[in-house]
């Protein structure tokens, strides 16, 4: 079932004129940053794995400890989670892009200190200071990238990370964040289930629809694909970004605390020991029919058995949920239940019994568990990330995704208008045009949210866009047009340019439940410090590499079609930036990198979009499009007479 | 198509596909899927900042053309577009009256449904479904309306039925929204 890499490599040496410049093996990851355990993937001589720590362990549990002179992360970290609960964050996930007011309200299990902070981001109080979701998310990505890096030996190119499809903007920015603060180039954030999708090798097979049913341990998505000859489209997906197995052991840990009678129900210690025993439990119940639990804590003796029978009930509304956003999914894509091919089940709360069992009933139709659940997002990334950077040029293999939750702008009465429905296939632009309401306005700010309600206060507040810079003109006369557009990763860019004077807007970014460019660039900074390594040699190398990539890119377009797309003229100005760059990045000046960078990219400008043309033209069936525009043309002119 | 950028073409020749209110809709999937593999930024991931802007802009471009393309309204309104009217769907609205009555009665059929979905004889769902089954009928006489007005060159009459599709697709929109409130009511 897996995708078979030996054969393709071997096809790629047999046909070295397919790619121009000798191609030198780059080392990419695929990273699945998960609720409970983290994983690092990558493919090595054609196969793809999971990577151990020294101990032989795959699975880095997703915790971090902030101790009296160092950090923990993973099994280290672990053992602090009863004894030192505050400074020990566990489900970290859980808090990415969120703020403190949905903490206070919806998961009170959880046991930490916050720390007084005019920002909606909210810091954990640790002796180490207060820390942001973000921080705690690059410590665990830090691990990883240090793994990879040993295994491979070698520093790493790019890594994919897997998010969950339901995630918005705000998580997905936080995940992106945190890659950064852990040095780590992200060639893409992936959905979650079509990383299992394509570790599954579906491109491969039949071509049809499927669905991925993924419970992790905070999160739950449902996702419908389309297979069609490599390309992985997705036609909708939907979920519950605060709904995982997190809620199963939330679930049992309260029926374990109403049984045992404990007046200390909010101690953290007890919290905690109770939630491990839920879980210990929860797990032994996918192989045994009962399982004794029993608690021994100064303020609190229990001793009971829990039956799968009791499990069941207490499990059985959370897994309907689930279900709920299924029909909801189906219905998004226009499939019906009987249209589906086959489900793929992702994240470790598939391995409960009760959930294959509802999820076999829903769909009637097979379920794909072959893959250790734990390992087949980190795997998909894997074979994701070494297509994205380069190891597989002839590769069909294309991932398309959609927005999962629609985008809009906050307008009168607190009400949202909606510029980018739910399950539009992304990238995707579109542009709005407002105006002034009163003379010589020149700026004006646009609050932008996410979701499917009407008013603004049930949807997620994303950011306040503040538009700045216009001329004064006189009310209503503005002509401003402000552009959503989303990238492949799924977040938003917003740029503004008032039309009748043609001047762009600066745009100041606030984030609702985000960090803004110049904290993370602070963060960088201090976490650079305190490893003592030099900010301005970690930034000259950045511009170096970055200075290769592009001379690479140039000189394998201009080997291919330089020739034919070029005048000469304008081969010797390209020839010239290229010298003028070459020079540069031999210096140790930064900013002149940059410079010769945006010099030579302004230089090949036309040159960019003249190969993609040519590329289109070429692809569509040999005949060139101008012919074809200018028949239909006529034929449109025909029809109007 | 201008020489050096697609953005320019319009949507019917990006595809390959006549300018008509007729759309193959499988060769505009088959395009559709042929543009997304030369284009789409993951074919960029390691090229220039400028080379992977101009990728997002040119594949945010396919995606807006074929999802124009692929419903009945949107293609109809950009048909209109392209032959000089702009039509803004909020602003537009019938005055048949008998059509206008006929939306009134559909909207009490579905408010019927709402109110009575826990405590009636009658399976809901089917219900429903025949509601839908009957709009989507009275759509596809309406495209046809659309088609011919078109092609004829009639495009006052081709903006009436646009609004008369828009209503439609709306409906459409609420019997689904409702079948969905009501499954998920009747499952918990």
């Amino acid at each position: 079932m897996q995708r078979n890499y030996i054969t393709m490599a071997l096809l790629q040496i047999a046909e070295p004129g397919k790619s121009t410049t000798a191609h030198q093996h780059r080392l990419a990851a695929g990273i699945d940053l998960g609720t409970t355990n983290s994983l690092v993937a990558t493919v090595r001589s054609g196969k793809v794995s999971t990577l151990p720590d020294s101990a032989g362990r795959h699975l880095l549990p997703s915790v971090v400890h902030y101790g009296e002179k160092q950090i923990h992360v993973g099994q280290a970290a672990h053992q602090y989670s009863i004894n030192d609960p505050l400074n020990t964050i566990v489900s970290v996930k859980r808090f990415m892009g969120r703020g403190l007011e949905d903490i206070s309200t919806g998961d009170e299990h959880y046991s930490y200190e916050f720390a007084d902070t005019e920002r909606a981001v909210p810091r954990f109080k640790t002796r180490a200071g207060d820390v942001s979701a973000i921080e705690v998310s690059a410590e665990i990505l830090k691990v990883l990238k240090q793994r990879a890096e040993e295994t491979l030996g070698g520093e790493l190119s790019g890594a994919v990370i897997t998010v969950p499809a339901y995630f918005d903007d705000a998580q997905r920015q936080a995940t992106k964040d945190a890659a950064r603060l852990a040095g780590i180039k992200v060639l893409r954030l992936l959905n979650e289930p079509t990383a299992a999708a394509v570790a599954y090798g579906l491109d491969t097979g039949n071509d049809g629809v499927i669905a991925v049913y993924d419970l992790g341990g905070g999160t739950f998505d449902i996702s419908i694909l389309r297979l069609n000859k490599g390309v992985f489209e997705v036609l909708a997906t939907g979920g519950d970004s605060s709904l995982g197995g997190d809620d199963f052991d939330y679930a049992i840990a309260q029926w374990i605390l109403e049984q045992s009678k404990t007046s200390d129900r909010d101690d953290p210690a007890i919290k905690r020991l109770v939630m491990q025993q839920a879980r210990q439990a929860k797990e032994a119940l996918a192989e045994t029919d009962t399982v004794d639990i029993k608690i021994d804590t100064e303020i609190c003796h229990w001793q009971g058995i829990l039956s799968r029978e009791i499990l069941e009930e207490l499990l059985t509304p959370l897994v309907k949920k689930t279900l709920t956003s299924c029909r909801r999914a189906l219905r998004d894509a226009a499939i019906e239940k009987q249209d589906i091919m086959e489900v793929v089940m992702v994240g470790g709360s598939t391995r409960t019994l009760l959930v294959r069992e509802m999820v076999a009933g829903f769909f009637e139709c097979e379920l794909l568990t072959g893959i250790d659940p734990d390992k087949v997002v980190a795997s998909g990334a894997a074979l994701q990330a070494d297509v994205l950077v380069g190891n597989k040029p002839d590769d069909q293999m294309l991932l398309l995704d959609v927005i999962p939750l629609s985008l809009g702008i906050e307008t009168m009465g607190g009400l949202v208008e909606k510029i980018i429905h739910r399950n539009t296939a992304i990238p995707v632009a579109k542009a709005q045009e407002f105006t002034t309401y009163k003379d010589g306005q020149t700026a004006m700010a646009i609050h932008v949210l996410q979701g499917e309600r009407e008013l603004v206060s049930d949807n997620r507040s994303l950011a306040r866009f503040e538009l700045r810079g216009f001329p004064p003109q006189v009310a209503g006369a503005a002509r401003i047009r402000v552009t959503f557009q989303v990238d492949a990763d799924g977040l938003l860019i917003v740029s503004a340019r008032e039309e009748n004077s043609g001047v762009e807007a600066r745009i100041d970014v606030k984030p609702s439940y985000g960090l803004t460019d110049t904290e993370i660039e602070s963060m960088l900074r201090e976490s650079i410090e305190h490893a003592e390594d030099d900010m301005q040699s970690r930034l000259l190398r950045e511009q170096q590499v970055e200075a290769d990539r592009v001379l690479e890119a140039l000189d394998s377009a201009l080997a291919v079609d330089g020739d034919q797309l070029l005048s000469a003229q304008e081969k010797s100005q390209i020839a010239a930036a290229r010298q003028v760059l070459l020079e540069a990045k031999s210096s140790s000046d930064t900013n002149r990198i940059k410079q010769a960078i945006a010099e030579l990219e302004a230089t090949c400008e036309a040159y960019v979009a003249r190969r993609m043309n040519t590329s289109i033209k070429t692809a569509m069936q040999g005949h060139s499009i101008d012919e074809y525009a200018a028949d239909s043309k006529s034929k449109a002119e025909t029809e109007e007479s | 198509m201008s020489k050096d950028n697609i953005l320019a073409s319009n949507f019917f020749e990006l595809f390959e596909l006549p300018v008509s209110y007729d759309v193959d809709l499988t060769k505009l999937q088959q395009q559709y899927m042929k543009l997304q593999k030369l284009l789409h930024p993951d074919r960029f991931a390691n090229s220039s900042d400028q080379q992977k802007r101009l990728s997002m802009q040119q594949t945010s471009w396919v995606n807006e053309a074929q999802a124009t393309l692929k419903d009945p309204v949107l293609r109809a309104v950009y048909l209109l577009k392209l032959n000089g009217i702009d039509i803004n769907l909020e602003n537009e609205t019938t005055m048949d009256a008998g059509f206008l009555m006929q939306q009134l009665e559909l909207r009490e059929r579905l408010e019927q449904v709402r109110k009575n979905f826990n405590n009636t004889e009658d399976d809901p769902l089917a219900v429903l479904e025949s509601i839908a089954k009957e709009l989507k009928n009275s759509m596809n006489e309406m495209m046809q309306g659309f088609a011919e007005s078109y092609a004829a060159g009639q495009f006052g009459n081709a903006r009436e039925w646009i609004r008369k599709l828009q209503f439609m697709k709306k409906a459409t929109n609420e019997v689904n929204a409702l079948a969905a409130n009501i499954e998920d009511e009747l499952m918990n």
